[in-house]
């Protein structure tokens, strides 16, 4: 990670912007919706615990240490999936984000909850992604 | 019925109220298929993109909307291979890459 910045650090022009995005490290929380009602499910596992994005974190922060990039400016948002049912959602997973795992547990509560007499009802995943804009020094 | 990805355009939102796109030469790292590249190409002078997976690039090539292909050439290519001069990009974007 820290030669991609130097390499990125080399590409940019004189005070060109790095804007990085990435999820954060909190696990991706699972919901049911039922209509306007959010009901909390659980989260998505991860086999490496979201690891990589605390590298990430570390990576970018030594690059400003050593005076490479200025970070101007950080936040977060919620970048929010929208599944009709499990069987969708295990699908994404596997050609998608072959890391993560829902566990029978949770993955039973929300069969459970899609199985009430709501129309309007789907799953919602949210993550939490880390949105940062350094400038070349 | 697939799985969609952020149909309230919070990312979109993010990306234009952190970096202003316009007329600016972009290079994006991480790519995949393209899904955040048409989020913002529109508004920039040129694009490189890329991604080690070559599926990924066969997929944004192949749904790369007609009036953005101009602008957007994507490779299949890993950061450390590229070959570009010193300090051509006003703007890098890693993409949930790094």
């Amino acid at each position: 990670m820290v030669h991609a910045l130097e390499k990125i650090h080399t590409l940019l022009k004189p005070d060109g912007i790095l804007l990085d995005i990435h999820p954060t490290n909190e696990p991706a929380a699972l919901a049911v919706r039922l209509r306007e009602q959010l009901i909390p499910a659980g989260w998505i596992h991860e086999s490496d615990d979201y690891v990589e994005y605390e590298w990430a974190d570390e990576a970018l922060q030594r690059s400003v240490d050593t005076g490479r990039f200025k970070l101007e400016r950080t936040g977060t948002f919620d970048f929010i999936w929208h599944a009709d049912s499990m069987a969708d959602l295990r699908i994404y997973l596997a050609e998608e984000w072959k890391d993560a795992s829902i566990d029978d547990v949770t993955a039973m509560r929300i069969e459970e909850l899609l199985k009430l007499p709501v129309q309007d009802k789907e799953i919602l995943v949210s993550e939490a992604i880390r949105i940062a804009r350094y400038r070349r020094t | 019925m697939p799985v969609l990805l952020d149909p309230e355009d919070t990312e979109t939102r993010a990306l234009h109220d952190y970096a202003d796109f316009t007329g600016k030469h972009v290079l994006e790292i991480g790519c995949g298929d393209g899904r955040l590249t048409w989020r913002y190409a529109d508004r920039a002078a040129c694009v490189v993109a890329i991604d080690p997976v070559a599926d990924d690039i066969a997929l944004a090539l192949e749904d790369c909307p007609a009036g953005l292909r101009h602008q957007i050439e994507f490779c299949v290519a890993r950061l450390e291979d590229l070959d570009f001069p010193p300090e051509k990009f006003d703007l890098a974007l890693l993409s949930w890459s790094l």
